[in-house]
C-alpha cells in the first residue's frame, strides 16, 4: 500500500518511530530490512547526555520511558547516516533543541549528512517542566519557520497531546511552512507507584507509550485532520495493521511505530507490513490516498448526531458462558441472566451501548 | 487502626468516594451507593438545560472506556427529592454542577446547597461538547468561576481539573488562590476509542471521554503535580480498580479518590472489595490511619539533574524455567540478552540498563544491579 | 412544638417538611415517613391559617414575549414552560407584538387574573410600569435586555456584545474586510449591542466602518430580504453580512439567490441566534447560539425562586449565559480551529 508523505514516495505508510531502537546506523538499517517504509532516528540533540538507569518501564500494556536523547553527538551521526543510507531506505532525522537558531543549525547538519527529512522533536515530556515546546502555537511557529528557511527537505513537527489546543498547534507549523506534522509523542506520565516500597516506578515523570495512548492519539490525529489541511503522521499505541488502518481512516497519511518495536522486535514491523499488504489486496485498495480520512465524516458534533431510539437486542435468548460481564456493566438494570436466559428490558434500556461492547461473544446489537 | 478520613473538613468513613457518571444519576443510585459501602458520592453533573442522550454512548476497549454522555438528565427541580432519597440513609453527598458562566454556576451551586448536599464539585473539564478547549484548561476562567461559588455558598467547593491542559499545575493555583476546598483529578480525557475498520467509521459518533485503567499513568502524574504545587486536599482520579491503585494515589499525594469506570463494568460491590483489601493492607502493614502514607512516593520524584546515574545492568536473579519465552530477548534493543532454551544469558558490556527486560519478564527473574 | 423544631427533629430542612405538607408527592417515601412520623409523635398542626394564604394562589404565571413569529422565542416559551409545568403551574402566554401598548394591557390582564408572577422577554415596558406590577405583589423576572431602565428585577441574560464581536471577529480571521451588518429595530438594546461589538472588532483591525454597510431593518425574513436588497445594489458590495437575528440571514440569503449570488462563496454570512431551521438551510447558517430554551429555564426558577422564598437577595440576581459561535457553511470556513466539537 504505497503513500506518499511529504513528497516522498514511501512503498508502504509504516514509520519506525524515533526512539533507543534507532540509535545508530545499524540499528536503523535494521528496521529498513525489515520491511518499514522509513526509519527515523532517535532524537539528535546538541549536547548529548548520560542515560539514568533504568529508564523504561511496562506494565502489560503501556510504557514509561524517562530516556532523553540520542547519546551520539551530532558529528558522529555522518557515520551512522553513511550506514544508515548504505542501501535503498528512507531515512527521517529526528533533532531537538531550545531555541529557533540551535534547531536549525542541527537541521542543516543532518541534512548535510544525507537526511531524506527533518522532524522536529519538539514534544517530548522529559525534563521539560509541564510546557512542552509544542504545546505553544507561537513558539512553534517559530522553531518550524527558522528550519525551513534553512533546509531545503521536507519539515515535520512532532505534536504533544500535552496541549490544550492540537489543532491550533498544528495550524502554526502549517503557515511557518512545515510541510507536516507527526502526532503524538509520549504523553507525561507516572506509570505506578510500588506500594512497597513506596516508590514511583521510574525515578522522575516520563513519556506514556503503548496500545493505552492510542484513543488519545486517534482523536489528536483527527482534530488535526478535521481542522487544518496538512499532511499528518499518526502516532500512539500502533500495535498491528488494524491500527494502522484506524489512524489511516482517521485522516494520518503514514503512521510511526515505536513501543511495539521495543517489546516485540523488528519482525512486528514485518508482520504489520505484510498484514496491511494482504488486507489492501483483498480491497482492493492500491494506495493510502483512498481510504484516507474515510471514518472522518462520521465524526460529527453533538447537534449533528441523529438521536435514535435503539435499544439494546440479543437474536439467540441463550448464553452458556459463566459470564455475567453484560449484567455487571448494566447501570440501568435492564440485563438479566436467569440459569442460561438472558432477559432484556427494553423498558429499563437507554441504549447506553455499553454491552454491545462488554460482551466477549458479541451478542448483543442496538436496534430500533 | 482507621478508614476513616478527613477530606475538606468532611468526615468520610474511607477514602472511596463514588465519581459522577451515570451509576450516580439519582437518588435511588447514589442511595445504593452509600448502602455499599461508598465514603461519599458525588451526583451525576447537574446543569441547568437538560439534554437528550445520544444513543449508542458509551464504547469498551482494551479496558478502556468512551463516553460521549453529556449530563444529568433529571431537572433541577427534580433533584431535591433525589437529594432526599440519596440521603436517607444518612452517607455524604456532593454536587457535581456544570455551566458555562460564574453567575450561572454560582446560581446551580446555590440550589443545591440549599437542598443539602454536602459539598460541591465543579465538573469544568469533561471533553463532550465543549470543543479543543475545556473550561478547566484556562486558569483565568478556573479562578473566576471558583471565585464565584466559594462566595455564594457556605459549603466545601472541589474542583475536577483536566489532563487536557497545557500547564495543569497553573490551574491548581488558580483554584487554590480562588479559594477552593480542594481539587479532583483527572476528568475523562479527550479520545476516540477506535475505528471500526470494516464500517470504516469511529466506535461512537463524536470525541468523548476516555477512563479506565490504561489513563491511570496520566492520573498519577496529574495528582503528583497538584500535590506538589498546591497546599490543598487532592481527590485522585482515573483508572482505579484495585486497592495497590487507591495506595498508588494517596501515596503520590491524594488524600481521597474517586472510582467510576470499575464500578460501571463491575457494580458497587466492587466497592466492598476494595475497601477489605484495604483494611487487610494496613493491617499488615501495621498502618494505623491512611494520613501516614499520605504523599510517601512524592520525594521520590525528581528532577533529571537530581537523578543519580548508577552504571546499572541486568542480571539473572533466578534459573528461567520458560523454554519458550523470548520476551526478554525481543524487548532488549540493545541485544544485550540471548537465549538458548531456559538457558539465558545478559551480555554486560552491551547492557545499557534501561530495566525494560525487568519489565517484561513475566516471573520477573531479571533485575538491575551494580556490576 | 413548630415546624423548625420538626424539621430538626427528623433532621432535615424546613423545606422539606412544608412539601410533606403542601406536596408530598414530591418527597422521598422514606422521608415522608419518617416526617409524619415526629409530626405524629409530636402532635403537631400545621398552621393551617398560615397555609390558607395559599388559597390565594392562582397557579399561573404570565409570559409576555415580543412576537410570537419569531422561533426563538417560542424556545424561551419552551424553557419557561418546562419549569413551570414541573412545578404544577399554567404559564399565559401573550404576544406583545413589539408594541409597548400591547404589553401594557397584557400586564394589566395578567395582574387582573391574579397570576403568581410574570417573566418578560426583552420587554418594552419602562421602570415605574414595572414597580406598579410589583407593588400588587407579584415577582417580575425579566429575560434578556429590556428597553427601559428596569431596576431591582432579577434578570437573565448573554453578552450581546461580545458574542457579535465574537462573530465578525471570526469573519475577519477568515479574511473578509468588507463587512456589513443587518440589525433588527427590535429588541432596540440588545441589537444596539451587538452593533457596538461589530463596530469593536472592525475598528480593532484598523477597518473603520461604513454607513451604508450598516442596515436596520424589520426583525423578520422579509425585512432581512429588503436590507439585503440595499446591500446588493451598493457599488462596493459587502463580503461578508452579519445580521442581528437568523431570521434576517434568512431573508437576505433569499435576496442573494434571488440575484444568483452565491453564498457563501460570493457573499458569506453569520446569523445570531441559532433557531433550529438555521442547521437545515443550504448552506447550513453559521451562526452565534442564543441558549433561548435555557433562558427561559432559568428565567422561570429565578421567579419560582421569588415566589417560595419572598427572599430580599432573589430580586437583584441577574444571570450571564454563555453563548457560542455554530460554525457550519455560510461563513466560507476552512478551519475549524478551537472549534472541533
Amino acid at each position: 500500500m504505497k503513500t506518499d508523505f511529504l513528497g516522498l514516495k514511501m512503498k508502504n505508510p509504516i514509520i519506525v518511530s524515533a526512539g533507543p531502537w534507532n540509535r545508530d546506523g545499524k540499528s536503523i538499517r535494521k528496521g529498513i530490512a525489515a520491511g518499514a517504509g522509513a526509519v527515523i532516528t532517535e532524537t539528535i540533540v546538541s549536547d548529548a547526555l548520560l542515560d539514568v538507569r533504568p529508564r523504561i518501564a511496562y506494565n502489560g500494556q503501556g510504557a514509561q520511558n524517562i530516556r532523553l536523547y540520542s547519546d551520539i553527538q551530532v558529528e558522529g551521526w555522518q557515520r551512522e547516516m553513511d550506514i544508515a543510507k548504505s542501501k535503498e531506505g528512507i531515512v527521517i532525522a529526528s533533532v531537538s533543541a531550545h531555541t529557533p537558531s540551535e534547531l536549525a543549525y542541527l537541521a542543516m547538519k543532518m541534512e548535510k549528512f544525507g537526511a531524506d527529512a527533518i522532524e522536529l522533536g519538539i514534544s517530548s515530556p522529559m525534563g521539560e517542566s509541564l510546557e512542552v515546546v509544542a504545546s505553544d502555537a507561537e513558539r512553534v511557529y517559530e522553531m518550524t519557520k527558522e528550519v525551513v528557511r534553512n533546509v531545503k527537505i521536507p519539515v515535520i513537527a512532532k505534536l504533544s497531546q500535552n496541549a490544550t489546543n492540537i489543532s491550533k498547534v498544528a495550524k502554526a507549523v502549517k503557515s511557518a511552512g512545515g510541510s507536516g506534522v507527526s502526532a503524538i509523542n509520549t504523553i507525561r506520565c507516572i506509570l505506578g507507584v510500588d506500594i512497597d516500597t513506596m516508590e514511583p516506578t521510574l525515578s522522575t515523570y516520563g513519556g506514556y507509550s503503548g496500545a493505552p495512548i492510542r484513543p488519545l492519539g486517534l482523536a489528536s490525529v483527527a482534530s488535526i485532520a478535521q481542522a487544518v489541511d496538512i499532511p499528518i503522521c499518526g502516532i500512539g499505541g500502533i500495535e498491528n495493521y488494524k491500527n494502522v488502518l484506524e489512524y489511516i481512516m482517521l485522516g494520518a497519511s503514514a503512521v510511526e511505530i515505536g513501543t511495539a518495536v521495543m517489546i516485540n522486535g523488528f519482525e512486528r514491523i514485518t508482520a504489520i507490513t505484510n498484514d496491511l499488504e494482504q488486507w489492501a489486496e483483498e480491497k482492493g485498495v492500491k494506495e493510502v490516498k483512498a481510504i484516507r480520512g474515510a471514518a472522518l465524516k462520521h465524526l460529527k458534533s453533538f447537534e449533528e448526531i441523529k438521536i435514535e431510539p435503539v435499544v439494546s437486542h440479543i437474536d439467540t435468548p441463550f448464553c452458556n458462558a459463566a459470564c455475567e460481564a453484560c449484567v455487571k456493566a448494566c447501570v440501568y438494570g435492564a440485563i438479566q441472566k436467569q440459569e442460561h436466559k438472558m432477559i432484556l428490558d427494553s423498558e429499563k434500556c437507554t441504549g447506553c451501548g455499553l454491552c454491545t461492547f462488554v460482551c466477549p461473544d458479541k451478542k448483543f446489537m442496538l436496534d430500533w | 487502626m482507621t478508614l476513616a478520613i478527613d477530606f475538606m473538613g468532611l468526615k468520610l468513613k474511607n477514602p472511596i468516594i463514588v465519581a459522577a457518571g451515570p451509576w450516580s444519576r439519582n437518588g435511588e443510585m447514589l442511595n445504593k451507593a452509600i448502602l455499599a459501602g461508598a465514603g461519599a458520592v458525588v451526583t451525576e453533573t447537574i446543569v441547568n438545560e437538560v439534554n437528550i442522550d445520544v444513543r449508542p454512548r458509551v464504547a469498551y476497549h482494551n479496558g478502556g472506556v468512551q463516553n460521549i454522555r453529556l449530563y444529568s438528565d433529571i431537572l433541577l427541580e427534580e433533584w431535591e427529592r433525589e437529594i432526599d432519597i440519596a440521603k436517607s440513609h444518612d452517607g455524604i453527598v456532593i454536587a457535581s454542577i456544570c455551566a458555562q458562566t460564574s453567575s450561572e454556576i454560582s446560581y446551580i451551586a446555590g440550589k443545591m446547597e440549599k437542598v443539602g448536599v454536602d459539598a460541591i464539585e465543579l465538573g469544568l473539564a469533561s471533553p463532550m461538547g465543549e470543543g479543543l478547549e475545556v473550561m478547566a484548561a484556562s486558569a483565568e476562567k478556573i479562578y473566576e468561576m471558583t471565585r464565584k461559588v466559594v462566595n455564594s455558598v457556605d459549603i466545601p467547593v472541589m474542583v475536577k481539573l483536566s489532563q487536557n491542559v497545557t500547564n495543569m499545575s497553573k490551574v491548581a493555583c488558580a483554584v487554590e488562590k480562588a479559594g477552593g476546598s480542594a481539587i479532583s483529578a483527572i476528568d475523562t480525557v479527550r479520545c476516540i476509542l477506535g475505528v471500526d475498520i470494516k464500517g470504516r467509521k469511529p466506535y461512537l459518533a463524536t470525541y468523548g471521554g476516555y477512563s479506565g485503567p490504561p489513563i491511570k499513568p496520566l492520573g498519577l502524574a496529574s495528582v503528583a503535580t497538584i500535590a506538589q504545587s498546591t497546599k490543598l486536599p487532592v481527590c485522585g482520579i482515573g483508572g482505579i480498580e484495585t486497592y495497590e491503585n487507591v495506595l498508588e494515589y494517596l501515596m503520590l499525594g491524594a488524600s481521597a479518590i474517586q472510582m467510576g469506570t470499575a464500578l460501571m463494568l463491575n457494580g458497587f460491590e466492587h466497592i466492598e472489595a476494595v475497601k477489605g483489601d484495604l483494611e487487610a493492607w494496613m493491617l499488615e502493614n501495621g498502618i494505623e490511619d491512611l494520613s501516614e502514607i499520605r504523599g510517601a512516593a512524592l520525594s521520590e520524584i525528581k528532577s533529571f539533574d537530581e537523578i543519580q546515574v548508577e552504571p546499572k545492568v541486568s542480571h539473572l536473579s533466578d534459573i528461567c524455567q520458560r523454554n519458550d519465552c523470548e520476551k526478554c530477548v525481543k524487548g532488549c534493543v540493545y541485544e544485550a540478552i540471548s537465549k538458548a532454551g531456559c538457558s539465558v544469558i545478559v551480555n554486560e558490556d552491551k547492557c545499557r540498563g534501561c530495566g525494560l527486560c525487568c519489565d517484561v519478564c513475566p516471573d520477573r527473574i531479571l533485575e538491575l544491579i551494580w556490576p | 412544638m413548630n415546624i423548625k423544631e420538626i424539621a430538626k427533629k427528623a433532621g432535615v430542612s424546613v423545606a422539606t417538611v412544608s412539601r410533606v405538607l403542601n406536596h408530598p408527592e414530591s418527597v422521598a417515601p422514606e422521608t415522608k415517613e419518617r416526617i409524619l412520623n415526629v409530626i405524629e409523635e409530636s402532635e403537631y398542626t400545621p398552621n393551617w391559617f398560615a397555609r390558607g394564604l395559599n388559597f390565594n394562589k392562582t397557579d399561573t404565571i404570565g409570559l409576555l414575549i415580543p412576537n410570537i413569529l419569531n422561533p426563538s422565542y417560542m424556545e424561551i416559551a419552551k424553557g419557561v414552560e418546562d419549569v413551570a409545568h414541573q412545578k404544577n403551574y399554567t404559564t399565559l402566554l401573550c404576544n406583545a407584538e413589539n408594541a409597548v401598548e400591547k404589553e401594557r394591557k397584557y400586564v394589566d390582564s395578567l395582574q387582573k387574573r391574579r397570576v403568581d408572577g410574570i417573566v418578560l422577554v426583552s420587554s418594552m415596558l419602562e421602570n415605574e410600569d414595572v414597580e406598579g406590577i410589583k407593588k400588587q405583589g407579584i415577582p417580575v423576572v425579566l429575560i434578556g435586555e429590556n428597553k427601559g431602565d428596569i431596576k431591582d428585577v432579577p434578570i437573565v441574560r448573554i453578552d450581546c456584545e461580545g458574542a457579535a464581536y465574537k462573530a465578525v471577529r471570526h469573519l475577519i480571521d477568515i479574511g473578509y474586510k468588507d463587512i456589513a451588518i443587518i440589525y433588527g429595530t427590535t429588541p432596540e438594546r440588545e441589537n444596539k449591542r451587538k452593533i457596538e461589538g461589530y463596530i469593536q472588532a472592525l475598528a480593532e483591525e484598523g477597518i473603520s466602518e461604513r454607513e451604508e454597510y450598516i442596515q436596520e431593518a424589520a426583525n423578520t425574513i422579509e425585512g432581512g430580504y429588503i436590507a439585503a436588497k440595499r446591500l446588493i445594489d451598493l457599488k462596493r458590495r459587502p463580503r461578508a453580512i452579519f445580521t442581528s437575528s437568523d431570521l434576517l440571514a434568512f431573508g437576505a440569503i433569499d435576496a442573494m439567490k434571488d440575484h444568483e449570488i452565491k453564498v457563501p462563496e460570493e457573499v458569506a454570512f453569520v446569523g445570531f441566534d441559532n433557531i433550529r431551521m438555521s442547521n437545515l438551510i443550504d448552506p447550513k447558517l453559521t451562526t452565534v447560539e442564543k441558549p433561548m430554551h435555557k433562558m427561559g429555564v432559568v428565567g422561570a426558577r429565578l421567579l419560582f425562586d421569588i415566589m417560595d422564598t419572598k427572599d430580599e437577595e432573589n430580586n437583584s440576581r441577574e444571570i450571564l449565559l454563555q453563548s457560542k459561535l455554530k460554525i457550519r457553511k455560510s461563513c466560507g470556513h476552512r478551519e475549524r480551529i478551537g472549534e472541533i466539537f
